[in-house]
């Protein structure tokens, strides 16, 4: 695209389950049956950031999702957002992130045409982190991972700032392009609620995951190469000591209980 | 914690079908930025006696006043939603809700009684929550016997001079437009009084046992003059609107209870399964599981009949007795809630302004808008009348 053509951007987004409600039962493993699930929460950092972009430069923003109808309740929360457009790719089969970013991709070249596409850094459940960069290498575009910042340049390209772990550094990349994002790069917005009554009349397209298979001629789609076998949570013992006696008598307890644990 | 829980959706749905789904959408939002701006921030507007404003101001922005009234594209949600979700605002903070739902009374006044003039220059900044609004109907002497009114309003030429005394006004000092009630030649008229008019002067804030987070205060007016453009409705027609108004906003008081109640009984619930005694929990014991029944089933009860009347009023039935039963249910058993969630919490209830606070919020809603002695005064009016 040139430089002040409008911006075509497709965010994606989970819906999962909502990890601030997850309780464990007694042997550590997850009560998934009714726990409630809500858009992960580091998409709504990639929707902000679809729509910033938009509102700065022109465009659309087209919401993506994978999943089944519950998955609606994710992306009409992206159309309040500022999303144009929303695409559901109804599946109800368990996919993992290289089926899922398969079928994506094929969804993305369905909606083509297409500049920008944003993914999050992980999903709040699963947080692999994988789609983002798995999308690009299906569509054989540029990737840039972990982006704390955007910006725009005028010849049609996109430069960023990632995240590394103990570095900062600046890329860039002409459209179309593939990113994932921080959380730290935007507070998202909340939408009013205008908005979201507004967003609850926006039609969502859907794409049945079949129609996306490969045709004759094409490679077979990837099953899911990866099966979770067992998710259980982490169980953490506390020494639960208690220091008895004034303020000042339990500070130095609790400075001497510190030095020996080789904590100071 | 959430405060749009599993129970709120399942009445939406009960009460409004799929569209319920589209209504919960709604209030989660609400609820997702009261967890974050106003929630953790209540019992420091308890302790500091104010601090509000900021979180009403994020709670304006986000739309919360358009939730009441139809948006220009003609959207329009059943006043249910709206009492829900000032329910989920009262369940973070009661003054928070208290100043919102006076606020809107003003609006609805402006709304439904002001002409197109006054819908535009006035009623526009209020749902959009641009300006802040006061409801001044309350005396010094009188409150219960709104007639006997000793402000007066003076028709001089092309404006109305008022003087009098206005008590116990919410937002007072923080308002922008007061909408006020005096007498005049032809009875009792409704005035929008804007806060830079020469002659309104506001008291000191009046310390209060609870809703210490929002402002009240007396409000004076000395050879206050407004112009004619400024009064709502007819002249000598007021009473009439002071009546509807203050149906709808009894429904709205009614669920600002429902949300105290609410989170007094949360708390008291999950101190119940965390305190030991008798080698078992508290929760245990009979006398506590009676409690927690009672707690549950007044609250329940109470959401139900604000729900009810909020039915009759978008079905534009007269709605009022309705509107004082929800009320009264839901003030006293509040009050009630309340009151056990701090006997379950013993001593600590009685010290910590966190537990304790919940009563004393409550405490008011018997009083305010209505007291519960003027509301069965209409309530058992209207069913003689009718038996006649």
């Amino acid at each position: 695209m040139s430089g002040k053509a409008p911006l075509r951007i497709i965010v994606c987004l989970k819906h999962a389950v909502d990890e601030s409600e997850l309780r464990v039962d007694a042997s550590g493993h997850p009560i998934l049956q009714g726990a409630q699930a809500r858009m992960s929460a580091f998409d709504r950092n990639a929707v902000e950031e679809g729509v910033s972009i938009k509102e700065k430069a022109g465009g659309t923003v087209t919401a993506l999702s994978l999943g089944t109808e519950d998955v609606r309740k994710s992306i009409k929360e992206a159309l309040a957002m500022g999303c144009d457009r929303a695409i559901l790719v109804n599946s109800s089969k368990y996919l993992d992130a290289l089926a899922t970013s398969y079928y994506l991709a094929r969804a993305v070249q369905r909606a083509a045409p297409y500049d920008l596409m944003i993914c999050s850094e992980g999903a709040s459940d699963t947080y692999d982190g994988l789609v983002g960069p798995m999308l690009a290498q299906w569509l054989d575009l540029p990737f840039m991972g972990y982006v704390r910042r955007t910006e725009l340049r005028g010849d049609g390209s996109l430069q960023c700032e990632l995240a590394m772990e103990e570095s900062v550094e600046v890329v860039e990349a002409r459209f179309p392009s593939v990113i994932s994002v921080v959380s730290e790069i935007n507070s998202p917005r909340y939408p009013t609620l205008l908005q979201i009554m507004q967003a609850s009349k926006k039609p969502i397209e859907e794409f049945p995951l079949d129609s996306l298979a490969p045709g004759p001629g094409e490679a077979a789609a990837p099953e899911a190469a990866v099966r979770v076998l067992d998710t259980t949570a982490q169980s953490m013992s506390r020494k639960k000591i208690l220091f008895e006696g004034s303020p000042e008598e339990s500070a130095s307890k609790l400075l001497e209980a510190l030095k020996s644990e080789g904590v100071l | 914690m959430k405060l749009l829980r599993a129970e709120h959706k399942r009445l939406l749905k009960a009460l409004y079908g799929a569209e319920g789904e589209d209504y919960g959408r709604v209030l989660e939002a609400i609820s997702l930025l009261l967890e974050t701006s106003v929630l953790p921030h209540s019992k420091e507007f308890d302790e500091a006696a104010g601090g509000i404003a900021p979180g009403r101001r994020a709670l304006f922005d986000q739309g919360i006043c358009r939730l009441a009234f139809p948006s220009a594209e003609g959207t329009s949600l059943p006043f249910g939603v709206y009492a829900m979700a000032m329910e989920l605002v009262a369940s973070a903070d009661a003054p928070t809700a208290m100043s919102i739902g006076i606020h809107n009374t003003v609006a609805e006044g402006v709304f439904r009684f002001g002409n197109d003039d006054q819908r535009k220059r006035v009623f526009t900044d209020l749902v959009e929550g641009r300006r802040l609004g006061a409801f001044a109907l309350t005396e010094p002497s009188s409150g219960s016997d709104a007639r006997a009114m000793k402000t007066t309003a003076v028709k001089n030429g092309s404006n109305y001079t008022l003087d009098g005394s206005k008590m116990f006004i919410t937002n007072a000092g923080d308002a922008d437009i007061y909408l006020v009630f005096a007498a005049s030649a032809k009875g009792h008229s409704a005035f929008i009084v804007d806060k830079s008019t020469p002659g309104l002067s506001v008291g000191k804030d009046i310390p209060k046992l609870g809703m210490r987070g929002s402002r009240t205060a007396e409000v004076r007016f000395s050879d206050c003059s407004v112009p004619a453009g400024n009064l709502v409705g007819k002249e000598g027609e007021a009473f009439e609107y002071v009546k509807f108004l203050l149906s709808g906003s009894r429904i709205v008081m009614g669920s600002i209870c429902v949300g105290i109640a609410l989170t007094a009984y949360r708390k008291a619930l999950e101190y119940s399964k965390q305190r030991s005694l008798f080698n078992g929990e508290l929760s245990e014991l009979q006398m506590t599981r009676e409690k927690i029944a009672d707690m549950r089933t007044e609250l329940s009860s109470s959401r139900l009949l604000c729900a009810y009347a909020s039915r009759l009023k978008d079905a534009g039935v007269d709605f009022s007795s309705e509107a004082a039963q929800a009320k009264v249910a839901a003030t006293e058993s509040a009050v009630r809630v309340c009151d056990r969630a701090i006997q379950l919490f013993g001593g600590y209830g009685y010290t910590d302004p966190d537990v304790h606070r919940h009563w004393r919020d409550a405490r008011l809603l018997t009083i305010g808008e209505g007291a519960s002695e003027v509301l069965r005064m209409l309530i058992a009016g209207k069913e003689l009348a009718e038996t006649r």
